[in-house]
């Protein structure tokens, strides 16, 4: 069975190695972030449960995290994502970062439309 | 065009002179820009990260930037910091190891971030950290570092440097961009289009505010520098367009510049002075608390 066929594996239980998956220990881009969203979003999408897992990262980033799994919160509700989804291998200050990046995801996808509109034309006044 | 640089030290003065300097020349294309630095007779070594901030600009702008006159105690520690490498003129070894060398971070570049920090960071007179501390101490090293690549929508990078002053007892690591400043992020995240830059910057120091972008929202992460900071007795420094911002252990101050800083800009200095040892409320034991 290869996890590549995208539709032809449902409800099975997938652990994605973040660092094997970006090649690297440290979790501090937005383009790697952006790899781990686009794995996880189609897994979860194909109906997957899927464990992310953190073993072996040396550094971990806010940054990496809103793009990785804060974006999650604009493509699944939540009791999706917490029925599909699940993190490993956080020391326990890690775990409270993941914490605060999905609270801050889930109040900017619940306002997004009013945060999107509130784009203003350039003032340089002081 | 001639423009003179004087002296410049980490302070409301030091980037208020830099401001000057962007002010008297935003208005250039393709042009030649003479940075003349006769009346220069000190220039903190870290603060080229924000002077670069002007060059960049005028740089993008298609002029011509040369550095004139530089007395001899300036030009040495700007061979010796790198920074006269990007006008094409020679380095000097730093036999006494006390720079973090001016580097233009390309955006997305974390990794070479973090091998500078490596390899820069240690033996500078920072405390004793635990491994924890230290740790969390780098993770908001490098949010800074991707904030500014990100919120500052800048095209040129990111600058940093930093400089051990081992008989001022003090280190100065400072990261600068060309960018919109935080000024402009928040008024789009807040709609109020009244923000001033000192507003804004409070605004973005609160905690659990956050700005976005894209996608997917973002934060200034400064918690643990400044509770750092203020135990070390150090300084840091936020000073973004018209915003200046210091917290020292005594308190903080919200200033307007008289100029238009061209980006923004955060130092964290250090003291060197201090030989406590450090770590994280949560790694305290029982035997530490009494």
């Amino acid at each position: 069975m290869s996890s590549s066929i995208k539709g032809v594996i449902m409800n099975n239980k997938i652990k994605i190695k973040v660092s094997d998956l970006i090649g690297s220990q440290l979790c501090i881009s937005v383009e790697d972030g952006q790899k781990v969203f686009d794995k996880v979003d189609q897994l979860v999408k194909d109906g997957n449960h899927v464990t992310i897992s953190f073993e072996n990262v040396t550094m971990l980033i806010s940054v990496f995290l809103n793009v990785a799994i804060g974006q999650l919160y604009g493509s699944f509700s939540e009791e999706a994502i917490r029925t599909q989804l699940k993190v490993e291998g956080l020391s326990s200050d890690d775990m409270t970062l993941v914490k605060s990046v999905v609270d801050n995801a889930k109040k900017y996808y619940l306002n997004k439309k009013s945060y999107d509109e509130a784009w203003l034309e350039d003032d340089d006044n002081e | 065009m001639q423009v003179n640089v004087g002296s410049i030290k980490s302070d409301f003065n030091g980037f208020d002179s830099i401001s000057d300097i962007a002010e008297k020349t935003k208005t250039l294309y393709f042009d030649s820009i003479d940075l003349n630095f006769t009346n220069c007779s000190f220039f903190e070594a870290n603060m080229v990260a924000p002077l670069y901030t002007v060059v960049a600009n005028l740089r993008d702008n298609i002029n011509d930037v040369s550095i004139l006159s530089v007395p001899p105690a300036v030009y040495t520690i700007l061979k010796k910091n790198k920074f006269l490498t990007v006008f094409n003129l020679p380095e000097l070894i730093d036999i006494n190891q006390t720079t973090l060398p001016f580097k233009i971070f390309k955006l997305n570049s974390g990794d070479q971030f973090n091998d500078y920090l490596e390899t820069y960071m240690k033996g500078k007179g920072i405390p004793e950290m635990s491994e924890a501390l230290n740790k969390h101490f780098l993770q908001n090293l490098f949010e800074i570092f991707l904030n500014a690549s990100i919120h500052s929508k800048s095209k040129s990078g990111v600058f940093v440097c930093g400089q051990f002053f081992p008989q001022k007892h003090r280190l100065d690591f400072t990261i600068a961009d060309a960018g919109v400043g935080i000024r402009e992020n928040v008024r789009r995240y807040t709609g109020d289009a009244k923000l001033d830059s000192c507003e804004s910057i409070k605004w973005a120091l609160t905690e659990g505010h956050t700005t976005k972008t894209g996608n997917h929202p973002g934060g200034l992460g400064l918690k643990l520098i400044k509770d750092f900071i203020q135990k070390n007795n150090g300084k840091l420094q936020i000073i973004s367009r018209y915003g200046y911002y210091e917290f020292l252990s005594n308190g903080e101050t919200f200033q307007k510049m008289n100029n238009d800083f061209p980006g923004t800009c955060i130092n964290i200095e250090i003291n060197t002075e201090d030989k406590s040892s450090y770590c994280l409320e949560s790694e305290l034991k029982s035997e530490d608390v009494f």
